[in-house]
């Protein structure tokens, strides 16, 4: 009797709780939704909704020197002299009008547009640019090429370089420009949190600051003030990729930056008619670096042999689900399409599967097959090596497995090795790895990729610490050719000078590219039009890049 | 009252040893903070930058010892440095910006897990083989052993993306602002509901399933059937005579899960995207930042310490043999 008493009670408990649980959420979903997409009015007032995937909280700090800088910083507060866009290889003039390189390639004397302020209304000067760089150096470091950043009068600025540096002009040219009255009056610029932030850019008013969201409103001074055509960003803060997946499929927020895993079905199939991704292949040659101070990778051949060993449509399919597209033996990725040599491109041997081939080389460079179909090393060991990737990488290590099982048909073993990033970083800076999966520098200029895949002055013995050229390769050759592309003035020089590099890069195999990384990024054009697409690729959708300006400039709210 | 003394002293070594480790662990990691930040822009940052940065960031390579006599003049007087991935943030602000989420939401699960999980062992032994004692703790264990991320994951998608009941994300509908008003108060509880909702799923097995097996075994003791030879009431026996004494060791349980509270729960905001020190956490370990990284160690050992010691107190109260002994 008692017994079930207590069982009714306990039934009625549940009920209320759950009754209560239903009565507390259900009056809030409807609170969330993004306003009712079919009324053009609540368009107009609509805030472009941005999903941050890895900063579980914001904190009120805008400082552009912060080696963690909050969102849009760099992207609608403050802006850049020039604008170079990946996607199209174009280049597009911001707050500098045009540009001049002098003849010896020495300076770089800027013409800045005319009539645009700073947020709070002051002109924007020819100082503010020199002090920029001024603060840059001071703080940050770097430019080490750069002489002085002379101003005259208010609209030209002139940068002068200790010696002729051509891949200065992106360099400079896409650095973002504070408004000097703000930041000479701080004393301690780089701990300033720049809480109400004063820059150029289209939308620089913080509003309604909290842990999770923040919003930015248009710049009442803005230079093109018929391009704000939204009334302001929104962005929300997840803590990983799920959270923000989640916002993107539910179609609360308009722009998906993150990864996305199988995107078509998880995204696009719930409402094709406004949504739609766009994978540019203009992210970083993502390499599979050797260790060339080491035996055997030290010989070209065997290099060579290892990557003609690796099947790379697999490795794409598999790795990186199909939405990167393989490399080619320039090892330049697709973001330096343009600089391409045709004849290296068009006749690759090496970055080409070809298992027989890859044989072939091995046992004619003396790696002979035992009975048991696994090579020896000259030294009587067998060729065994690892390959060291970040445990945290999941797409990467799947790349790393590809070529495990792909080399066991040339009789090499290799093993993958997955600590935590931290242990594998430390491995190639002190150069004591076998091997491992890198990204690559992607600057606008390819010198820098070919400086620290074959310049000799980025070598570092085994054992000192290095933060590029994790793979130790100098090639003497290269480095003349090198030192001719920073001299060269006007791009044609330099494209022709590409074509050599890319010709040594063919013949001496620095590293194996493996595959251009895609530039992630979907959106859902429920209340806003004029995305980048593959058809009109005038930005690619990133929105940490410097083209982003390029959207936020161009995005309208859909009538 | 000597009890008390005594046991604040081997806190207070207890403590000692904590913070040594503290400062030890991080720095046992490979890397430094500024070769850290540098691999995960991937190419993004200048290698002439990073001496700048380090210096900037006050990397320390002083010998160790002298790291070590700062820190703990630090820790004497609060001074808890600036992170490093939230750089200039002071640490004590990135934590105190969070950690009240992090209680609200472990506090409340923590509390609803303990007090319904140990009535339900109460009444589960009290009653042994009626309906809640054959079909609860079954059933309550299966759950908790489905991974938490799993249950998460599929508790949001099915009460926030297909019922639509549940709020998908955050603590609070972004465009409000915290206030003291009813509107962001139901707000921020209907935010609450699903995360608390499935860490308590998750741990009350845990709690009935304890409550439940010391229970019985006091139900077995000799005053119990005193107690019922005296004709007692049987509610007043199974709270004030069994349960009273069967519940030292949840007691301490509690004290425990009170101190670990701090600790965020990390796959929870993952997954809810609630804000909370895990995450942050994680984030500090990831980016070697040391000072963000003590202080949290600081804070959750402070935390675990101060809630044993209160239990201790607590058992004092609630057990005489303590202090007889």
């Amino acid at each position: 009797m008692t017994q079930s008493r207590f069982l009714r009670s306990a039934r009625i408990t549940a009920a209320g709780l759950a009754v209560g649980a239903l009565l507390l959420t259900g009056c809030s979903a409807t609170a969330n939704k993004p306003a009712d997409s079919s009324s053009s009015s609540a368009n107009q007032n609509a805030l472009l909704t941005i999903p941050r995937e890895d900063m579980g909280t914001f904190t009120r700090n805008f400082n552009p020197f912060a080696p963690t800088v909050n969102p849009m910083v760099q992207q609608s507060i403050y802006e850049s002299l020039l604008i170079f866009n990946p996607a199209q290889g174009n280049t597009t003039p911001w707050l500098a009008t045009s540009w001049d390189v002098a003849k010896d390639g020495k300076s770089i004397t800027f013409t800045l547009r005319d009539g645009v302020k700073w947020s709070d209304g002051k002109p924007f000067v020819a100082d503010d640019v020199a002090y920029t760089f001024q603060l840059q150096k001071k703080i940050k470091g770097g430019f080490d090429y750069l002489k002085a950043v002379t101003p005259e009068g208010t609209n030209k600025v002139t940068f002068t370089f200790n010696t002729p540096w051509s891949p200065a002009l992106y360099d400079v040219g896409q650095l973002t420009i504070l408004p000097k009255h703000i930041w000479s009056a701080l004393k301690d610029p780089e701990k300033d949190a720049n809480a109400k932030p004063v820059g150029t850019g289209p939308y620089t008013e913080v509003d309604n600051f909290q842990a999770q969201s923040f919003v930015l409103k248009k710049n009442p001074n803005y230079w093109q003030p018929e391009k704000q055509k939204i009334a302001g960003i929104k962005m929300l803060a997840f803590a990983g990729n799920d959270g923000a997946n989640l916002a993107a499929a539910n179609g609360d927020v308009d722009w998906a930056p993150q990864f996305i895993p199988n995107i078509e079905k998880t995204f696009v199939a719930k409402d094709k008619a406004h949504r739609n991704y766009w994978f540019p292949a203009t992210g970083a040659m993502i390499n599979w670096q050797l260790n060339t101070a080491k035996a055997p990778f030290n010989d070209p051949t065997v290099r060579k042999a290892l990557s003609m060993a690796v099947d790379r449509d697999q490795v794409t399919k598999i790795g990186m689900s199909g939405y990167a597209s393989p490399a080619d033996c320039t090892g330049l990725s697709g973001n330096y399409e343009s600089w391409k040599n045709p004849a290296v491109k068009d006749n690759c041997s090496w970055t080409k599967l070809n298992v027989e081939e890859a044989n072939k080389l091995l046992d004619e460079a003396g790696y002979a097959k035992g009975s048991d179909g696994k090579r020896t090393l000259k030294d009587g060991k067998p060729f065994e090596f690892k390959i060291s990737v970040g445990a945290s990488s999941s797409d990467w290590l799947s790349v790393a497995n590809v070529i495990s099982q792909n080399l066991q048909a040339v009789g090499v073993t290799a093993k993958v090795d997955s600590p935590d990033w931290a242990a594998v970083v430390a491995g190639y800076e002190q150069g004591t790895f076998d091997s491992g999966i890198v990204w690559s520098a992607n600057d606008p200029s390819p010198y820098k990729y070919f400086n620290t895949s074959m310049g000799t002055a980025t070598v570092k013995p085994v054992g000192t610490k290095t933060f590029d050229n994790y793979h130790r390769f100098g090639d003497a050759k290269a480095d003349a050719l090198l030192k001719e592309f920073v001299a060269a003035g006007d791009e044609a020089k330099q494209k022709d000078i590409a074509y050599k590099l890319q010709e040594e890069y063919n013949d001496v195999a620095p590293l194996v590219p493996l595959f251009s990384g895609p530039e992630w990024g979907a959106y859902n054009d429920t209340r806003f039009t004029g995305w980048p697409t593959q058809d009109n690729p005038y930005a690619t959708l990133s929105v940490r890049a410097p083209t982003t300006v390029l959207v936020l400039t161009t995005l309208e709210p859909r009538k | 009252m000597r009890f008390i003394l005594r046991r604040l002293g081997f806190y207070l070594i207890a403590f000692w040893v904590s913070i040594t480790l503290n400062f030890l662990l991080p720095r046992f990691m490979p890397g430094d903070p500024v070769s850290r930040m540098f691999a995960r822009s991937a190419g993004q940052m200048q290698p002439e930058q990073i001496e700048a940065l380090r210096k900037l960031l006050g990397v320390d390579s002083r010998p160790i010892w002298e790291q070590y006599a700062d820190y703990l003049h630090n820790i004497v007087t609060g001074n808890m440095g600036v992170s490093i991935t939230r750089f200039p943030t002071p640490v004590t602000e990135v934590i105190a910006s969070q950690i009240g989420w992090t209680l609200l939401l472990g506090g409340t699960a923590l509390v609803i897990a303990a007090v319904v999980g140990n009535l339900l062992g109460i009444l589960a032994a009290w009653r042994r083989g009626g309906a809640i004692d054959s079909a609860l703790p079954p059933l309550l264990v299966f759950i908790g052993s489905f991974p938490y991320f799993w249950l998460a994951m599929g508790a949001l998608y099915l009460f926030g993306v297909i019922l639509g009941w549940s709020p998908l994300r955050h603590a609070f509908t972004d465009g409000l602002e915290p206030a003291f008003s009813w509107e962001f108060i139901g707000d921020a509880g209907a935010h609450l509901v699903l995360p608390a909702l499935t860490i308590v799923l998750v741990s009350i097995g845990g709690w009935m399933l304890g409550m439940r097996n010391t229970m019985i075994a006091t139900n077995a003791e000799d005053y119990i059937t005193m107690a019922e030879a005296k004709g007692l009431k049987p509610g007043r026996i199974m709270f004030r005579y069994a349960a009273r004494n069967a519940m030292l060791p949840s007691v301490t349980s509690f004290g425990m899960g009170l101190g670990f509270v701090v600790g965020g729960a990390l796959l929870t905001e993952v997954v809810f995207a609630y804000p909370g020190v895990g995450y942050q956490l994680l984030n500090a370990v990831q980016g070697l930042d040391y000072p963000l990284m003590q202080g949290l160690f600081l804070t959750i050992t402070a935390a675990v310490l101060l809630a044993n010691f209160l239990v201790d107190i607590l058992y004092v109260r609630l057990d005489p043999r303590v202090r007889a002994s």
